[in-house]
């Protein structure tokens, strides 16, 4: 039989999971890629959907006590606002929310309110081209960084979209990437760039010299497989979302591992109300075990998770909202998985 | 390198697999028949495309959800793998254990049963038998989650005699409860919640669960059991050893082999081959490398009376053309297409129109589906830009001492495509259609874009002819 690492001890602690699977507009969630957070409380939460479904995507709102505020979405396409395959998202200090497109190989740009507010990028390897971009982290200052997963590099836009610089090329060496996906910054404006390919975190000054590597290929603690995301917090943690792995793994700001988690989710409200409305479902639920022995063949993280509910499923993102909570989006399974660091 | 032995090699690969382009085939050909066999039923790394890139470009295939997006996930691995056999055996497999997701409501659960049939397409018969029976895919399909020790449901011990093994006349209607007896108790993991999503289909709170094999022996009815004459307390892999003894089981399972690898039908000279086969099946303890071995190395298989003896099926179709122009080599906006054409062209991946499976053959072609099928090969093929219509040309320009004529057109493009051996009257209409195009000078510093639309005109109108549609 195969049996799932256990969730190891440590300073996280499982507050709840949001979220719900949809196949319609409205409440609830179609492959979520990426969240952000508002000044006024507002929880922003991007929705992928697919190839297939390009008129679901749209970027939900609602607030941590799960009410659903709306959404908004200027439909698919290549005209302004519009998106086909957005990836990376992210909301600056002055309320802009940032959206990658790796379809359509541009940055847009909304207001809080979901009105369009400028766009940049065309598909290419020059200075304001890109390809494939997929995270983006905005300074304090305005200033956009963006990874670009085709291109193996990071470019770096002021506010208004113009390209500042570009780090990094193709390769496995310090300052090279192998398609990279989520960035982050910290409060002092270093970026740590999710290597995905690399199996690694590497870290930058503001201006893109390397100043270290944490990771490697692996399974074990402070290994990574295919990391999706990375955030920091105010202390300098590093949360890492260990993708290939369906895990989430806490280093300090060393970059020495703490803590591995699997994933606990619980049913959210939405999910409890559905369930309140099939019963049947829900009565053959209560004498289901979400956390079943597998058969040997079924040996694989990802196949794990596939049977195993309360297991991260394709964690894509990790946010850190202002109370520094942090968001663990799972495009896999529709939800939001939330976990604090204790600070004692 | 004769002629003969391209056109040997080729029609291998188009039976063995999905075909091969020309530099593919050269390639092999300076391996030999007999290596070039025994490198298809040995596979190595597969190199296909990797699961991890998929799955960050197409997040409907991490999760799998959806019918045509798992569909394509598969048709990615078909086009890409170098271990074309396993592959095509995997599509052999899910023909003859048809298993549908209209029932499932559950795409990965399919994906996972096609990874069981590549696990075990060329080793034992009866090792794939009781992997089968493990599947839960086809516990939900058939049923067997509802076969409990004290009510058995007979679903699945009918099919695994009637169209999994020994075919009717072989046993009774008393040797399937037996059957169905033995295999009370295999069913799935949390089994009522997963059949309750199953049969409603809701939209569930976090997606998919997927399903595994649990046995549970409180279910299972360990009485005695006579089945086929024998006399025990059977449990399910029993019943299964004493299915593959059979003879009608060998021919069954040698039989369904040919008609898919070999012809369509069956005459005097293929019986010959499926008793070859069948006395190899026995020998080998029921090993499908070896029964396979057997088929490909036979002076029949090798004859040019086998040649363009069966329709290629719709995904065989797709794949062998989007492998032929070199497109999906990685992930692509839109590639659910793959799955949604073979659809069109009347086979669903995990959308079989019964247990049964598809009526093969010549049924694959009626007026509806052929214009499917021209369609998107020519679409395919027709393209100047795409890499493998682009080796095509670059072939024919290296070859070429000056303009070709519409006849020398006519016969590069047949050749590199097949080689295709056409009919008197379609070589000719194709050739009346390159005069009226004119000649195509494809030498360096002459080549323009007409000339190379030229050509893949050409090799679109091929794909239209009767010759291209056989395998």
């Amino acid at each position: 039989m195969t049996t799932a690492t256990a969730v190891s001890a440590g300073p996280m602690e499982y507050l709840k999971t949001i979220g719900v699977t949809t196949n319609q507009s409205g409440r609830g969630f179609i492959n979520p890629y990426d969240c952000g957070f508002t000044n006024d409380g507002r929880i922003m939460v991007l929705n992928h959907a697919d190839a297939a479904r390009t008129a679901l995507i749209r970027i939900g709102v609602l607030n941590w006590d799960e009410e659903y505020l709306g959404e908004f979405s200027k439909g698919t396409g290549r005209g302004e606002g519009q998106w086909t395959l957005p990836i990376g998202m992210t909301i600056s200090n002055d309320q802009r929310i940032h959206v990658t497109d790796e379809h359509l190989h541009r940055v847009t740009v909304f207001d809080t309110d979901g009105d369009f507010v400028r766009m940049w990028g065309e598909k290419g390897d020059g200075a304001g081209q890109l390809n494939g971009p997929a995270g983006v982290a905005v300074a304090a200052d305005g200033t956009v960084y963006v990874a670009e997963q085709y291109n193996h590099r990071v470019q770096v836009f002021t506010s208004e979209g113009e390209p500042v610089s570009i780090w990094g090329e193709f390769g496995d060496g310090d300052g090279q990437f192998n398609m990279p996906w989520g960035l982050a910054l910290d409060t002092t404006g270093n970026v740590y760039v999710a290597d995905w390919r690399n199996d690694r975190i590497q870290k930058f000054t503001k201006d893109g010299q390397h100043l270290t590597t944490y990771g490697s290929s692996g399974t074990g603690d402070g290994e990574f497989s295919r990391p999706s995301a990375v955030a920091v917090d105010s202390e300098g943690y590093i949360y890492v979302a260990d993708w290939g792995n369906e895990r989430i793994q806490l280093l300090d700001s060393d970059g020495h591992f703490i803590q591995s988690l699997r994933g606990q989710a619980t049913l959210s409200k939405w999910a409890q109300d559905f369930m309140s409305v099939n019963p049947d479902e829900y009565n053959t639920r209560q004498i289901a075990n979400l956390v079943p022995d597998l058969p040997d063949h079924l040996d694989t993280p990802y196949l794990i998770s596939a049977q195993t509910e309360p297991y991260f499923w394709g964690p894509v993102s990790l946010r850190l909202d202002p109370e520094e909570r942090l968001f663990v989006v799972e495009a896999n399974r529709h939800r939001i998985q939330v976990y604090q660091r204790r600070k004692d | 390198m004769s002629n003969a032995d391209i056109a040997l090699m080729a029609h291998l690969m188009r039976r063995a697999g999905f075909g091969a382009t020309r530099d593919e085939l050269e390639q092999l050909v300076g391996q030999g028949y007999e290596n070039v066999v025994e490198n298809l039923l040995n596979p190595g790394d597969a190199g296909v495309m990797p699961d991890d890139v998929i799955r960050r470009y197409h997040s409907e295939m991490a999760e799998m959800r959806e019918l045509n997006s798992a569909g394509a996930y598969w048709m990615y691995r078909m086009v890409t793998t170098r271990n074309q056999l396993e592959e095509k055996l995997a599509l052999f497999w899910h023909g003859l254990f048809a298993t549908g997701y209209s029932k499932l409501n559950q795409a990965n659960a399919l994906v996972n049963q096609i990874t069981t049939f590549r696990r075990h397409s060329l080793g034992s018969y009866k090792t794939m038998l009781v992997e089968l029976s493990k599947d839960p895919a086809m516990i939900i399909w058939l049923d067997n989650h509802d076969n409990h020790r004290d009510n058995i449901n007979e679903n699945y011990g009918r099919e695994l005699l009637e169209l999994f093994s020994m075919g009717v006349g072989n046993y009774t209607e008393d040797d399937i409860k037996e059957c169905a007896r033995a295999f009370t108790g295999w069913t799935l993991g949390n089994v009522e919640y997963m059949s309750t999503r199953a049969s409603r289909d809701s939209i569930w709170p976090y997606s998919r669960i997927n399903w595994h094999f649990n046995y549970r022996d409180y279910d299972h009815d360990d009485g005695e059991k006579t089945f086929l004459g024998h006399t025990g307390n059977f449990n399910g892999e029993d019943i299964i050893d004493i299915i593959v003894q059979q003879e009608a089981t060998a021919r069954f399972v040698c039989t369904r082999l040919f008609q898919f690898f070999a012809a369509d039908d069956v005459n005097e000279a293929g019986e010959a081959v499926i008793s070859d086969m069948m006395a190899t099946y026995f020998a080998s303890e029921y090993e499908i490398r070896s029964v396979m071995r057997t088929l490909f190395n036979s002076d029949y298989f090798r004859s040019e009376e086998s040649r363009f003896a069966r329709v290629k099926g719709p995904v065989e179709l797709v794949v062998g053309a989007v492998r032929m122009a070199g497109t999906y080599q990685e992930p692509t906006f839109g590639a659910d297409q793959l799955a949604r054409q073979a659809m069109y062209m009347g086979q669903g991946i995990f959308q079989p129109p019964s247990v049964e499976g598809w009526h093969e053959g010549a049924e694959w072609i009626d007026s509806g589906a052929l214009v499917e099928r021209v369609n998107f090969v020519g679409r395919e093929l027709g393209d100047p830009s795409n890499p493998g219509v682009r080796a095509i040309i670059d072939r024919m320009s290296r070859q070429s001492a000056g303009a070709l004529s519409p006849e020398e057109q006519v016969s590069a493009c047949a050749d590199l495509i097949g080689p295709l051996e056409l009919s008197e009257g379609t070589f000719t209409s194709i050739r009346e259609f390159a005069s009226e195009q004119g000649p195509a000078d494809l030498r360096d510093g002459s080549r323009t874009e007409a000339d190379e639309q030229r050509i893949a005109n050409l090799l679109r109108l091929l794909t239209a002819t009767r010759e291209y549609q056989l395998a």
